[in-house]
């Protein structure tokens, strides 16, 4: 990876891919406040138990509905529980999901996109009709539908998630691949004798991935999004699972009693992991292709 | 040959619009057969057996074999699939486990609600976010641009439901200026007599300004809510569509020519009217998605807050037919869009 990234003549050679990075993200406020959010959240999965102040899931009668307080720094909801350490936790849930969701559909949307791309044909064009079609659907929509057909558990979540995006991947795969098969490198493959397993994953596939790298970020935030919001409407985990959408969701009948905190903080944390990602997907595309930056 | 003469001068005898639907229109059928399928097999084929679900603890054997005939389940899957096409030709979309009406007839008591929610909630998206993306693309660098930059990034990031509960605390519950987040009028007044569906359209015609007003009113949060949410998405494509057009070379030329800058803007968005048009249609099909949730929040009564109560009440009947109808939906919305699109693209050969 870092290889790739540094030119092969640069005159100076403390200019390593690492120093490019640094200062490229010095240039660019926006994409360190990302990556610093991206670092929190990891420190937020691996240290859970240190950095929490109770037990997500322990209720607690006596302490309902209490606002911030030097005990509850983030206040508690209806049953108790403390949303601090809930959201802490829930960061391992929500981030489980959408990077599971995107991953698969990374892993299976990929190679389809090169296949679709480089072989014409009947099949071809009938995968992309069928993933036209699958696309046609409102998301949100098909995600529910999913989730509730085949029973509200977290892997069914990813698993609905993960089927929604293939078609992004392999559309962006497809597409790059269409372009490449025409270059002459690619005929210079062919005439040395490779076959076609070496020219779509040797040659083809490194050239084709930037576009659907980025997209890998963009997704898990729209992931994530999707995530809390199935699981606001009942579609997605339960409770007492610490989840974004679904503190949120406990806390919309008291909102408009003015109890605030219960939703607030939750939604604040939906916000910002899914900023993290949108910005450090907007920092990778300048990042690897330096024309659209200006 | 003769025959095939005339039809094709009766053909481009038709008006240029009417050729377009007419060219579109069969591309219908195989969508909706397509759609049917996928919602028959949504329920079908994925793991977990739909009787077993609805009956839940309750189930017995005896129970189990009625249900499953009750819903035509017995029998091979093709079978299966032919009687429920059959009744769905006939209107006949099974009957909710839930409000024991005929889905059919409950989907379409919810329909305008959810049209006028999403309508104006997609009318003030695009009054949000086309004139700030021109202006920004027009004036780079300016505060606008940067804003809008911002603003595009950081609304892709907002979750709609918690918008709307934010919304609901600030001007309902802190300030009070807002109307009562429950419905879509005042339970008080009487829903005007139905004519379009649209409460706003229908108090009008009816001459009631009472329940104009009560309407009008409670449609505010949610719709501001779909467009805060949604206009930073369409900014941003709408600023790459029309700066597109604006950095292109015939603008250039008009620039160069010392055409005044109001012409330009004029044609530049003529030209950019193609791609606008096909970002509206995404626009209204991704507020149908997220009018599910604003719907829920504000006991809206509309197809959104059906699916919910669907899907929390295992009731399968209501949720294919939401499914269905919702995308049916966004299949005629597309095939509207792409016969605009032709139609306002005069390059096109029809």
């Amino acid at each position: 990876m870092s290889a790739t990234m540094t030119p092969a003549e640069t005159p100076h050679t403390d200019l390593s891919a690492t120093s490019d990075l640094g200062r490229f993200l010095v240039r660019r406020p926006a994409a360190l406040i990302g990556l610093t959010l991206l670092v929190l959240q990891i420190l937020a999965i691996i240290f859970a138990p240190v950095l929490s102040t109770h037990d997500p899931m322990q209720a607690n009668a006596l302490r309902s509905l209490q606002p911030p307080s030097w005990e509850n720094w983030l206040g508690t909801d209806v049953s108790g529980m403390d949303i601090y350490s809930r959201i802490i936790y829930a960061t391992r849930i929500n981030l489980l999901i959408s990077v599971t969701a995107v991953g698969a559909a990374f892993i299976v949307g990929v190679p389809i996109g090169l296949l679709v791309g480089y072989y014409r044909g009947w099949a071809s064009n009938l995968t992309m009709r069928v993933f036209d079609f699958v696309q046609s659907f409102p998301v949100f929509v098909m995600g529910m539908a999913l989730v509730s057909v085949m029973g509200q558990e977290i892997w069914n979540v990813a698993i609905a998630l993960g089927v929604l995006f293939t078609p992004v991947f392999a559309r962006l795969i497809r597409a790059e691949t269409l372009s490449l098969r025409e270059r002459s490198f690619i005929a210079a493959a062919k005439c040395s004798g490779a076959t076609d397993i070496k020219i779509l994953f040797r040659h083809i596939l490194p050239n084709a991935l930037s576009p659907a790298i980025v997209q890998i970020s963009i997704s898990i935030g729209m992931a994530i999004l999707l995530t809390a919001g199935l699981s606001f409407i009942g579609a997605g985990v339960r409770m007492p699972t610490p989840e974004w959408g679904l503190m949120v969701s406990t806390g919309s009948q008291q909102m408009i009693l003015g109890i605030w905190w219960v939703s607030f903080f939750p939604g604040l944390a939906i916000i910002l992991s899914v900023l993290s990602f949108a910005l450090i997907a907007d920092a990778a595309r300048d990042f690897i292709d330096p024309r659209r930056a200006r | 040959m003769g025959f095939s003469m005339t039809i094709s001068d009766t053909w481009h005898r038709l008006p240029r619009p009417v050729r377009i639907v007419l060219a579109r229109l069969p591309l219908l059928v195989p969508q909706m057969l397509g759609v049917i399928f996928v919602t028959f097999i949504l329920v079908r084929l994925l793991p977990g057996d739909p009787v077993l679900l609805m009956l839940g603890n309750m189930a017995t054997e005896e129970s189990i074999a009625t249900l499953r005939e009750q819903l035509g389940l017995d029998g091979s899957i093709w079978s299966q699939f032919l009687v429920y096409f059959q009744n769905l030709i006939q209107g006949d979309l099974g009957v909710s486990m839930f409000t024991s009406n005929p889905v059919i007839k409950d989907l379409l008591e919810r329909a305008p609600a959810t049209l006028e929610l999403i309508t104006y909630a997609m009318i003030l998206t695009l009054l949000i976010a086309v004139p700030t993306a021109i202006y920004a693309t027009v004036r780079p660098k300016s505060i606008v641009d940067r804003a809008s930059r911002v603003y595009g990034l950081a609304a892709g990031s907002l979750p709609d439901f918690w918008v709307a509960l934010l919304l609901i605390f600030i001007f309902f519950t802190t300030f009070g200026i807002a109307v009562a987040p429950f419905g879509r009028i005042d339970p008080m007044l009487s829903a005007p007599e139905f004519v379009t569906g649209f409460y706003t359209l229908d108090a009008l015609l009816a001459g009631d300004l009472q329940a104009f007003l009560s309407a009008g009113s409670r449609l505010l949060l949610p719709v501001i809510t779909l467009a805060i949410v949604n206009s930073g998405a369409l900014m941003k494509m709408t600023s790459s569509a029309f700066g597109e057009i604006w950095h292109s070379d015939f603008i250039q030329h008009q620039r160069a020519s010392g055409v005044p800058e109001r012409k330009i803007i004029r044609a530049a968005l003529r030209n950019s009217l193609p791609p606008l048009i096909t970002l509206t249609g995404f626009l209204f099909g991704f507020l149908l998605g997220a009018a599910v949730l604003v719907e829920t929040i504000f006991s809206w009564g509309g197809l959104g807050q059906y699916a919910v109560m669907a899907v929390i009440n295992s009731d399968y009947p209501a949720l294919q037919g939401f499914v269905l109808v919702a995308a049916a939906f966004i299949l005629i919305v597309y095939l509207i869009v792409d016969v605009l699109y032709e139609i306002v693209d005069p390059r096109i050969e029809v």
